[in-house]
């Protein structure tokens, strides 16, 4: 202890220092104290927080027993959240006991985390977005098997691949928002001054890839390869038109039927991949390239055309010009061979789940039907210039690029998510590593059936 | 000698008045003095609750959690030390654990010495010396996230401010995709992270300088000490416990680094820049876009192991400096 403490250097002792003083000397016992404390603590933490299941929501009573029933939707659905207000305005006129209440997340690494924090915490919304989920929450009883809520004649109006990325068996745990099918965009200007007419084949690809890098400089084809994800988006398709069997790539998911990702297909899929890299197709850096570059190389003139999704389009009437919006054009993914089907990634990537376990329920299936008539459901599609799902909303899309691309589903449509333990992840790293060059066709086959045993091991 | 700052504990003295002879000093009775601590132990009992509820709680769960198997919904199944087993068959989490020790050894290194040195120079009364500080400074104030975002757009390939200067001045050969390489990828990420936190140690490094006597300069002068002879017989021994401080802030942020590399990266290339944070986080969180079921006590298990080897290595680096106090 300081030797001045015995000092008489006079001055009174100050409550700050009583207090020091008091508490090193362990008077009232710093044990007891933080027991108290701890005890405390979790009294009002175990106050705070509501157990699982309970079914007690912020969301009010069931619309079953007439009184007012909150239906929370939850998506990151960006291009929609202007065309809420007034559809949910007119619901709610019709339908007084029900309110609505949508809420969107930037992008879906924002939603992610807090759908599942929702859902661990038993406090889900009634409307759900589960993207690759559906299933694992369906199983776990989250979701609701919406062919018997909505009905088959409902179900069967979406098309087929939208229904059968949701599907368990007999069950249908979501139903599709936007459809999307994969094409290449492609800007005219740049192609008629490079002398080259929009790619049939893949080897088209490569020789007119050539001609525009020479006449013009410009990237040939931009390609948002970060996340991998995206990566196996592109390559996927691939798998289908080089076995032309449009079942593959499920099984593949499923490990079922003796399929691997290290055969023959997967492999061959993978070789045109590498020679598209070797051939200079894409930009520099693909791998790293994230969806707003590839999209930005594309609508600043940069990059002669785009390998993307018609989900693009909504970002496109935002981001780019008047102009740019009026120019650019799209084609169908180039073929494996002359006269072959130009098979192109198709399903849905936005879709609507609804919450099983909340009181709700009938509310929200109320709410979803409203949204589906197909009048009001093509209106929706069509100020947010998306694809619809359902084959009827589809037809009556006035985006021109929207419509071309949805007239594809039907044929050319094959699946490119994967939904398997392990399965996106695997594809997509081992995709990206034969665009930047690391990875040998073989090595990527390999790596990608060992990853995906490993995940499912685990 | 101007004597370093102290911890405020060490100072703290009592004083108190001298009884006077022949008279009995009033004792202050055990009830006067209960009340007083009871009062005092009243006024931090709202942190101590607060830090047990968001701290303390979550760290106890999230340890009973690591031991589990759970998807986050649903039960989860208790498997004991699978998880931790598990981790070291599992090459993203060793490349992760290779990642983050690199990326924290070489920005607590690099960060530090140069945060000193520039502070050093920046100390000199020189022209424009107050702008370089606060240049250096200023992305000590940037959020992460916008930093990494600036400089995912400085690395682009195509048109990127850093290869286009690469090939304006024709070296082309090195006008790479930083990025997307993976044997460039976590060096890209480790000059923004030490970009991003110079200015903050420097600040520190320069306001500790001003304590050092300047008569130790004096006396080394006349010694015929060299500029950079000062600088390590003078600036670096009296800069030791800041020094020890700041080394402490850099191992303890580079263990726990997310935002840059979640944000220019994601931990790609085929996992060839993940962090321990941003594995677990993808193993938490990222099922939505890598299509797998979120595995919650894995990913809490690899954060009790972030968690354990920043106790470890904080606490041998104060061993260290306490050492060297004693000395």
């Amino acid at each position: 202890m300081n030797e001045n403490m015995n000092a008489t250097s006079g001055g009174s002792i100050s409550p700050a220092r009583n207090l020091a003083k008091a508490m090193s000397e362990g008077a009232m016992g710093r044990r007891k104290f933080l027991g108290v404390a701890a005890a405390s603590a979790a009294a009002v933490g175990l106050a705070a927080c509501s157990s699982p299941g309970s079914g007690t929501t912020a969301s009010g009573s069931a619309s079953k027993t007439g009184k007012k029933a909150t239906v929370n939707m939850w998506s990151w659905y960006t291009e929609d959240q202007p065309v809420w207000g007034s559809v949910i305005d007119e619901f709610q006129a019709a339908n007084p006991n029900i309110q609505v209440v949508p809420r969107t997340f930037g992008s879906l690494s924002d939603y992610s985390p807090a759908l599942e924090a929702a859902v661990s915490a038993g406090s889900a919304p009634e409307i759900i977005a589960p993207a690759t989920l559906a299933i694992s929450y369906g199983r776990a009883g989250i979701l609701l098997d919406l062919k018997s809520a909505l009905g088959s004649s409902f179900i069967n109006d979406f098309f087929p691949s939208t229904n059968q990325e949701y599907s368990d068996g007999d069950k249908q745990y979501a139903v599709g928002w936007e459809a999307q099918m994969f094409g290449l965009f492609y800007n005219p200007e740049i192609l008629s001054k490079a002398g080259v007419d929009f790619p049939e084949t893949w080897d088209d690809l490569i020789t007119a890839s050539a001609q525009i890098k020479s006449k013009t400089g410009l990237v040939p084809v931009s390609l948002n390869g970060n996340p991998s994800n995206n990566a196996a988006d592109f390559y996927l398709p691939l798998v289908t038109q080089a076995s032309n069997n449009p079942d593959l790539v499920y099984q593949l998911d499923n490990l079922s039927n003796g399929a691997s990702w290290n055969s023959t297909y997967p492999i061959q899929a993978f070789e045109m991949l590498q020679k598209l890299q070797q051939n200079g197709v894409f930009e520099a850096g693909a791998g790293a390239v994230t969806y707003d570059e590839a999209l930005a190389l594309f609508y600043t003139g940069k990059s002669a055309m785009l390998s993307f999704g018609s989900f693009i389009v909504p970002g496109l009437l935002t981001s780019a010009s008047p102009a740019f919006n009026k120019l650019y054009k799209v084609g169908m993914t180039p073929a494996w061979t002359a006269g072959a089907r130009h098979w192109g990634a198709n399903q849905a990537g936005a879709g609507w789940g609804v919450n099983a376990q909340s009181p709700n329920v009938d509310a929200a299936v109320e709410w979803l039907k409203y949204i589906y008539e197909p009048s009001r459901y093509a209106t929706i599609m069509q100020k947010s210039s998306s694809m619809a799902a359902t084959m009827t909303a589809a037809a009556q899309g006035t985006n021109p690029i929207v419509r071309e691309m949805a007239s594809w589903i039907t044929d050319n449509g094959c699946n490119h998510i994967l939904f398997g333990v392990g399965s996106e992840t695997a594809v997509g790293n081992a995709a990206a590593g034969v665009i930047a060059g690391k990875l040998s066709p073989t090595a990527a086959a390999a790596q990608a059936q060992s990853a995906v045993e490993a995940a499912r091991r685990a | 000698m101007t004597v370093p700052v102290q911890a405020a504990a060490e100072q703290i003295t009592l004083q108190r008045r001298p009884a006077r002879r022949g008279s009995r000093r009033p004792r202050a009775g055990s009830y006067g003095r209960a009340r007083g601590q009871g009062v005092g132990y009243l006024f931090i009992l709202p942190a101590v609750a607060l830090f047990l509820i968001f701290i303390g709680y979550p760290i106890i769960r999230s340890i009973y959690q690591s031991f589990t198997q759970w998807p986050g919904f649903g039960p989860s199944t208790f498997v004991g030390f699978q998880n931790f087993s598990a981790m070291f068959q599992d090459p993203v989490f060793v490349t992760a654990l290779v990642n983050t020790i690199e990326f924290t050894a070489v920005t607590t290194i690099v960060a530090t010495f140069l945060a000193m040195v520039l502070a050093a120079v920046l100390r000199a009364k020189w022209r424009f010396g107050t702008v370089f500080r606060v240049a250096i400074f200023v992305p000590a104030l940037l959020s992460l996230v916008v930093s990494g975002t600036v400089w995912g757009l400085i690395y682009e390939p195509n048109f990127g401010i850093l290869d286009t200067f690469l090939n304006a001045i024709g070296l082309h050969s090195i006008a790479i995709s930083w990025l997307s390489d993976s044997a460039t990828v976590v060096p890209s990420l480790i000059v923004v992270g030490i970009w991003q936190s110079l200015g903050f140690y420097m600040l520190i490094f320069y306001a500790a300088l001003h304590d050092i006597d300047p008569a130790l300069y004096e006396a080394a002068q006349l010694d015929g000490a060299s500029v950079v002879a000062q600088f390590r017989y003078v600036t670096m021994p009296m800069l030791r416990s800041v020094t020890s401080i700041v080394v402490t802030l850099n191992l303890i942020n580079g263990m726990k680094v997310f935002d840059i590399i979640y944000v220019m990266t994601g931990g790609g290339p085929d996992n060839a820049s993940q962090s321990l944070t941003t594995y677990l986080y993808s193993l938490a969180f990222g099922g939505q876009v890598a299509g797998a079921i979120p595995a919650i006590g894995y990913a809490t298990a690899i954060g009790v192991v972030v968690l354990l080897l920043a106790i470890i290595i904080v606490a041998a680096q104060l061993a260290i400096g306490a050492r060297r106090r004693l000395t």
